[in-house]
């Protein structure tokens, strides 16, 4: 009985907040990062003239935008305006949740020739495609999809992600918001201690240290980090320590892997004396006992575990990881005082900071060479139009006055929606499984999808807002480092280079100039000369360097 | 044998005609008198003609730089050139030692501690204290790696694991088990063993059931004591068991765990833990080099195929059972 | 009974091995009550708190299991996990006996051929992708038997049957031949009956690596409507290490970590309740009791 009075309650405070932050007084700093594009709804004003259609069967594999919820429904409603509108009968497979399973997946399908028409697929393993020629360039069914080629596919360093030998190869959707992660302190920590946000690398470490060895929390017991992180990413652009650990590297002035900065300067950034400093400095916050001595093996749920119980004091994290109501619950429950802030990231020995390093990333889809063998390029792009334009609502939040509504600016509200059938709740997150291949993170996106919330302790949480103050910070660009292509020993390489960095860092090796000189060394021993040779020529062609 | 492949008929005839005709007849004998056990392995041969050897045929792509779009067989022929990569590769020698270390250490410890596991079960006087303890053991076998992996973290991390608490309450220094070099061999050992011997205490105890209880009654009667008993009586008893077992584990002696290690390494120690599995999925499977992954595997085959050969011969001298 | 206690000799003995068994209990039993312990945690207690090893009944929370239970696609995934379960392995059985018998006759002219011939896949692994383009070609992707069938033999268990059935005493089997029961009605009535310990425990190793199948159900099967329920729990699983974008609650009602323990309870229930049931088999002189029939 109280529990659904409070249900209720509860939906009745996010109904209303939506209804505030959807008002006119819309918070502005989220207008700021959405993409540059008029709401879709608007732009389906014009068709070009029906050219006449031909019945087609596809199978599309996607990822779930909720891979946990299962599939559409038979009687989906989109099924049957697909069928009668497009003429395309659909065969929908959601990929299974975990990266390394998808490519497994498409890699065991593209060996027996049998992918499926239209696949989502990612960037490294789109280049091996490529290479063995099961993919075909789509650049012909761009002007069959003029909206969505307008909205989705008309970014330069998107498309760069996927066009070889000039001619695209995939269809690169918006992927994520750009200057997604950033470094947040406790700012009730920093209070109960009487201390400031830090601003540079030493009053970064001199707070870290308190926040481990004074208790900032309280209770007693050393139960607390100065700094949490985990080792995030792989791959060339990504590779070593990872991005959590990117903004001590751009205090340096090397952020990320590479140096981008122009053509001269071109190669990895460890040819950079000062990503031996910066790494030195990582390694004395791992021997002051400052960082969670459980990062080098943690996953990211492990992390996220670690912050919500209360242990972290400063930490790089994703602002809707943080701040979104179902993330940010059991932080709550178990800190009802906690506060997380925004830092600018702090300032280095030179004058250098940086948040990190901006790679843009898209969510591509690729269709087989197969598929437009049997002539159904057509039918890929009637229906891709079709979710930017007329099923885009349909796609991204449901079905108008069942799933949602829109109030008098165009924003989604769930007035007068039956709260059982709300698209945010978890027995309809099978309805919006292809939001991921409409969404282009538009004002009306952002405000339905990270909403403010309340706080036990009654603070309204915004997302947006941290989102807002991570993409204040400077930052580095690093795009074109996604489109350097793995060479054969990809494997060995990154292996090499991210081991190598561990174990300077805790410890393990000996840190000095001679031992990073023999590091380099066998990097070059690797192949990382010839990799740069390469990688370079690429990012000219590509017009990343100059 | 005969050469000549381009008369192959000709040749089995003339085979044939070499025969002896008591040999013949003999062998239509055995033929009939068999024929029930040759029927019975139709569906079981067919099974394996199907999915063992035209998979075996399709691994021919060892040879070949596989281009999915030319098949199997029109692929261009390589020879050796993807074993060549894999000897060459920068962590070959590290990535055959991890492996076998693991693999030995896991065959030698935990086959005879799983022995020992199954004489106490078969000997202990409480029934019912028996069905719990083989129940309870064999429970780790069904925890995947995934969940061992939150269950070690929770006994071994510096920060809050159990053991690290005992040893800090007593003044000692913490120790990352989970990512220092001198101990993860050790951790991985130990985890494959706590999750896997009750599980393989089955089979020993069903060797144990099929030995033939008035063996016992009669060493008792000539007062022999329970040592005794076990070392003439049930040792003996599962030892062609042990030694079929011991001897595929051989075949098998380049495959450690690859679940295993896939979750449980880590950038620290992989110098100790990457294994030859872990690499041909990482440089393998998602760098989409087949050929190279099929070559590895041949490799791994033919390393199998030695050691059993030789493990074989010398079971064989020392008396027992071979595998074949 | 069946030992008395008759001398020190047996008292030291079974002191020896109780203690050892007790130890093995309680290695085992710590630190799979600590998984337990994580299944029900509330989302208030997080993780950590003090050792983890107990929480008071009162706080319980049940959580973590009312979501995977009530989750959409549990049944089915249910369903299909026991199709395969107990399809998969009746297909093993019907193709691992009859190999395993007809090797066990030293006398079966062909046989170290045969034993070669199953050999040499056991120790040559073809690969995923050779497999798969056998799959793949034979039109299974998708059909639940592209699960049961290419692992349908395991050469390990073969050889283990095999040596079981060259344990059974000859003459039984010669009494019935000159019955004139043919092979196959002597294996179905004569050995098959002295066989349930060495059937059971082979069945069991088939049955738990059909119940725990993931790799092949990602590989081989798309439709949704076909995934058994380790790629269920996978996935959900999974999804909890990517939830930076969940826009609603499914895991706000309790601790990430709650839903993987769970998860292990539910997959290891099956085992729990079938498992005392195969143990009235394993009892000595199952063998010996048939013989003097």
């Amino acid at each position: 009985m109280s529990k659904s009075l409070s249900k209720f309650f509860l939906i009745a405070v996010a109904a209303a907040m939506i209804l505030t932050a959807c008002g006119p007084t819309a918070t502005p700093e989220a207008t700021e990062v959405a993409v540059e594009t008029e709401a879709p709804a608007d732009v389906v004003t014009e068709e070009p003239t029906p050219v006449p259609m031909e019945p087609a069967e596809l199978e599309i594999w996607v990822s779930g935008r909720v891979s946990e919820a299962g599939p559409p429904p038979e009687d989906w409603v989109a099924y049957q305006i697909i069928q009668d509108e497009l003429l395309i009968d659909l065969e929908l497979v959601l990929l299974p949740s975990s990266a390394g399973d998808q490519d497994t997946k498409i890699n065991t399908a593209a060996a027996s020739n049998s992918l499926p028409d239209l696949f989502f697929v990612s960037r490294d393993t789109l280049y091996d495609l490529v290479q063995v020629g099961l993919v075909a360039p789509v650049d012909d069914l761009l002007p069959l999809m003029p909206v969505r080629t307008e909205t989705h596919y008309s970014d330069p360093n998107r498309n760069a992600l996927v066009t070889f030998d000039g001619q695209m190869y995939g269809l690169p959707d918006p992927g994520q918001i750009p200057m997604t992660d950033g470094l947040v302190i406790r700012q009730d920590w920093l209070d109960a201690l009487g201390l400031q946000a830090p601003t540079t690398l030493d009053d970064f470490m001199t707070v870290a240290t308190a926040f481990t060895f004074d208790d900032p929390d309280g209770n007693g017991q050393a139960d607390t980090y100065g700094f949490c992180a985990f080792i995030d990413g792989s791959g060339l652009s990504n590779m070593g320590l990872g991005p959590r650990f990117n903004f001590i590297y751009g205090a340096y002035g090397v952020a990320g892997v590479w140096n981008l900065n122009s053509a001269d300067e071109f190669g990895l950034n460890a040819r950079d004396p000062r990503f031996m400093e910066a790494t030195q400095f990582i390694r004395s916050m791992v021997e002051a006992g400052v960082i969670d001595p459980d990062w080098p093996t943690l996953s990211k749920d492990d992390f996220r575990a670690g912050w919500k119980q209360g242990q972290c004091g400063i930490m790089s994290e994703n602002f809707a990881a943080l701040a979104n109501r179902s993330n940010y619950a059991a932080f709550d429950e178990n800190n009802p005082e906690g506060e997380w802030v925004v830092i600018p990231p702090p300032v280095g020995p030179y004058g250098d900071s940086s948040e990190g390093v901006i790679i843009q990333t898209a969510r591509i889809y690729a269709v087989s060479q197969r598929a437009i063998d049997e002539g159904k390029g057509p039918a890929i792009a009637r229906l891709l139009e079709w979710m930017a334009t007329d099923g885009y609502m349909l796609m991204a939040f449901g079905e108008e006055g069942v799933n949602f509504n829109l109030d008098n600016n165009g924003y989604i509200t769930l007035e007068g929606i039956d709260p059982e059938l709300a698209w945010n709740t978890s027995a309809m997150q099978p309805l919006t499984q292809l939001a991921n291949m409409v969404y282009i993170f538009t004002d009306v996106e952002l405000q339905a999808r990270y909403q403010s919330h309340t706080s036990l302790n009654g603070r309204t949480i915004e997302p947006l807002a941290f989102l807002a103050g991570f993409s204040e910070q400077p930052w580095t660009e690093a795009t074109g480092s996604a489109i350097i292509n793995p060479p054969a020993n990809a494997a060995d390489f990154t292996r090499f280079y991210s081991e190598n960095l561990v174990q300077f860092v805790l410890g393990q090796q000996d840190l000095n100039e001679e031992t990073w000189a023999a590091f380099l060394e066998g990097l070059d021993s690797l192949g990382a000369a010839d990799l740069e040779a390469v990688a370079k020529q690429d990012l000219i062609d590509a017009g990343f360097l100059r | 044998m005969d050469t000549s492949p381009t008369s192959p008929p000709a040749s089995a005839a003339a085979r044939w005609k070499s025969f002896g005709s008591r040999e013949r007849e003999n062998l239509r004998k055995s033929l009939r008198k068999y024929r029930w056990l040759y029927i019975m392995l139709i569906p079981p041969l067919a099974y394996f003609v199907v999915f063992q050897y035209v998979p075996l045929w399709n691994a021919q792509i060892a040879f070949k730089d596989f281009r999915p779009l030319l098949g199997v067989w029109g692929s261009p022929f390589t020879g050796f050139d993807h074993f060549i990569t894999f000897f060459h590769s920068y962590y070959f020698s590290e990535l055959i030692s991890n492996t076998l270390i693991f693999s030995f250490l896991k065959l030698f410890v935990g086959i005879p501690l799983a022995v020992i596991l199954a004489l106490a079960l078969y000997e202990t006087m409480f029934l019912r204290f028996r069905t719990i303890v083989q129940t309870i053991a064999y429970l780790p076998h069904f925890l995947s790696w995934v969940i061992m992996f939150g269950v070690l973290l929770m006994l071994l991390s510096p920060g809050e694991g159990l053991i690290n608490a005992v040893i800090k309450a007593n003044g000692g220094r913490p120790i990352a088990f989970l990512t220092s070099p001198e101990w993860f061999r050790f951790v991985v050992v130990a985890s494959d063993i706590w999750k896997e011997t009750g599980w393989s205490t089955i089979i020993y105890l069903a060797a144990l059931m099929a030995i033939d209880p008035t063996l016992y009654e009669a060493a008792a009667v000539d007062g022999a004591s329970r040592f005794h008993r076990i070392w003439y009586i049930s040792l003996p008893g599962i030892l062609p068991v042990v030694a079929v077992i011991t001897m595929l584990r051989l075949g098998h002696i380049l495959n450690a765990g690859f679940n295993q290690i896939f979750i449980l390494y880590s950038l620290p120690v992989y110098s100790v833990g990457d294994i030859i599995d872990t690499w041909v999925y990482r440089q393998g499977i998602l760098e989409f080099q087949f050929s190279l992954a099929t070559a590895v595997g041949l490799f791994k085959g033919v390393i199998g195929l030695i050691l059993v050969v030789v493990s074989n011969r010398l079971a064989r001298r020392i008396g027992g059972a071979g595998l074949y | 009974m069946r030992i008395r206690i008759k001398s020190w000799d047996d008292l030291v003995f079974q002191i020896l091995v109780n203690g050892f068994l007790l130890t093995v209990l309680l290695v085992v039993t710590i630190p799979i009550w600590r998984v337990f312990i994580m299944s029900i945690t509330p989302l208030a207690w997080a993780e950590g708190t003090s050792l983890g090893l107990w929480i008071p009944p009162g706080e319980w929370s049940n959580e973590a299991y009312k979501q995977l239970f009530n989750h959409p696609a549990f049944l089915q995934a249910a369903t299909n996990s026991v199709i395969i379960t107990v399809g998969g392995t009746a297909i093993n059985l019907f193709l691992t006996v009859p190999l395993a018998y007809a090797l066990s006759n030293e006398n079966l002219p062909g046989r170290k051929f045969l034993v070669t011939f199953i050999l040499i896949p056991f120790l040559f692994h073809a690969g995923l992708i050779p497999t798969y383009l056998v799959v793949q070609k034979l039109g299974l992707v998708d059909n639940l038997l592209a699960v049961m069938l290419p692992g349908a033999v395991s050469v390990y268990n073969t050889l283990v049957m095999k040596g079981f059935f060259e344990g059974l005493p000859e003459e039984l089997k010669e009494a019935a031949r000159l019955d004139g029961a043919n092979e196959v009605q002597v294996l179905w009535h004569v050995i098959l009956p002295l066989s349930k310990p060495i059937l059971l425990t082979i069945g069991l190793f088939y049955a738990v690596s059909h119940w725990n199948e993931f790799f092949n159900p990602i590989l081989y099967l798309n439709r949704a409507d076909l995934q058994p329920l380790p790629v269920l729990l996978r996935n959900i699983l999974l999804a909890a290490n990517i939830n930076e974008y969940l826009d609603y609650d499914a895991f706000a009602r309790a601790p990430i970590a709650a839903f993987k323990a769970a998860s292990v309870f539910i997959t290891m229930l099956p085992m729990v309740i079938v498992y005392p049931w195969i143990q009235r088999y394993f009892t000595k002189g199952t063998l010996l009791g048939a013989v003097k029939e």
